[in-house]
């Protein structure tokens, strides 16, 4: 895992966690919609990726994820340009 | 000298409604509070008179002031008036024990309303055409709302509150800014047939945004704001942007769990409460941010001086 994969993964799971306390890096293969998060959740999840990252995410893109591994890849791609 | 909030004035008004009210309609307690940090808020009964309680809060500023001639203003803010015409402002100023010379009217800019009417009010004093000016928000959200929409009903509530604005020596002039975006009305609005639309996660993505920005704009201004008082919209808005503001090191008030969403009158309301409180100093500077339909949002930094 590179760095800013690793970066972003932590960010995640540290807002994550908060709903799902036992969230792993391995389970990043899991629907959002199989976790206990809400709709707000999702968007907070957004915003405080991009004010971590200091990116702008698009918000039709990210309504399309069902994976958290989409969000993870989505703000690395993000990160790297 | 420059002007400024010298009183403010925060009646209780109508009747307190818990969230069991909402297990009619499928919402529980834990639900609510996840979803709006909201675990009560107060309802008017559905004939009372918006003119009557505008007036429980402006009547003690008139009362207290040395000279109630010399409020030469009242804007009455409002998003849920029960009648257009005639307005409500000169009903309120009768009712308040205002004089006849004053220029009484209402605003309408939804939720951003108070922090609007603030910057007009402030720049009547400050252009020297009235030495007060009294600004009321006033609201009955609950008329307004579909009561078994479970996205909308438990949001909001009813209050009213009211600031007496005056020039002082040691006050330093206000600031504002504002916005709005006129092509997303469909964010929030009236749904035509007695309810409130409201995208959900859309208008919360762009009130943090919005209030965000708008507070570290506010803060760049010197004098700095001692205390940010945010449109109470939902809990999870107002912890997001408290969050994202933190670095500023300024306080950000979160009163909404008693409130719940009273739309213009919900930033004096939380004021008023922390003040009571006594969360904030009774001197210091006011950063007022609100964000609201329209879409409108804005913020006023404005000095302060509580009795």
């Amino acid at each position: 895992m590179s760095d800013i994969e690793r970066r972003v993964s932590d960010i995640m799971l540290a807002k994550l966690r908060v709903r799902e306390p036992a969230l792993e890096h391995t389970d990043f293969d899991k629907s959002i919609y199989d976790l206990e998060l809400d709709s707000l959740d999702v968007v907070e999840l957004t915003q405080i990726l991009e004010r971590e990252l200091k990116v702008q995410a698009d918000r039709r893109q990210i309504g399309s994820f069902m994976l958290l591994e989409e969000f993870r890849s989505y703000f690395v791609l993000l990160a790297s340009r | 000298m420059a002007a400024g909030i010298v009183d403010i004035a925060v009646p209780e008004v109508g009747t307190p409604i818990d969230n069991s009210y909402f297990e009619s309609i499928g919402l529980t307690d834990e639900w609510i509070k996840r979803r709006s940090g909201i675990a009560t808020r107060r309802w008017l009964a559905a004939e009372t008179s918006l003119a009557e309680v505008a007036a429980e809060a402006c009547r003690p500023l008139v009362s207290r002031h040395s000279d109630p001639s010399g409020i030469g203003a009242l804007i009455v803010v409002s998003t849920s008036v029960q009648q257009r015409v005639p307005a409500v402002a000169q009903q309120v100023a009768a009712l308040a024990g205002l004089p006849a010379s004053v220029l009484a009217f209402d605003m309408n800019a939804a939720c951003c309303g108070f922090v609007y009417a603030l910057a007009a009010g402030l720049s009547f004093c400050d252009a020297g055409q009235a030495r007060s000016v009294v600004v009321c928000s006033v609201e009955a959200m609950s008329t307004m709302v579909d009561k078994t929409d479970r996205q909308t009903a438990c949001i909001f509530a009813d209050g009213a509150a009211a600031v007496l604005l005056t020039s002082r020596d040691e006050f330093a002039p206000f600031r504002h800014l504002a916005g709005s975006d006129g092509t997303q009305t469909a964010l929030m609005c009236e749904t035509g047939n007695g309810g409130i639309h409201l995208d959900g996660a859309a208008v919360y993505d762009r009130a943090v945004q919005r209030m965000t920005e708008t507070a570290e704009r506010l803060c760049a201004f010197e004098p700095r704001p001692s205390v940010l008082v945010g449109h109470q919209a939902n809990g999870r808005i107002l912890e997001q942007v408290r969050a994202f503001t933190a670095e500023l090191g300024v306080p950000f008030i979160n009163l909404i769990e008693n409130l719940g969403n009273t739309s213009s009158a919900s930033i004096p309301l939380a004021f008023g409460g922390a003040l009571q409180d006594a969360t904030v100093a009774s001197q210091g500077r006011l950063g007022a941010v609100a964000y609201g339909a329209g879409e409108a949002w804005g913020g006023v930094s404005v000095s302060y001086g509580i009795g």
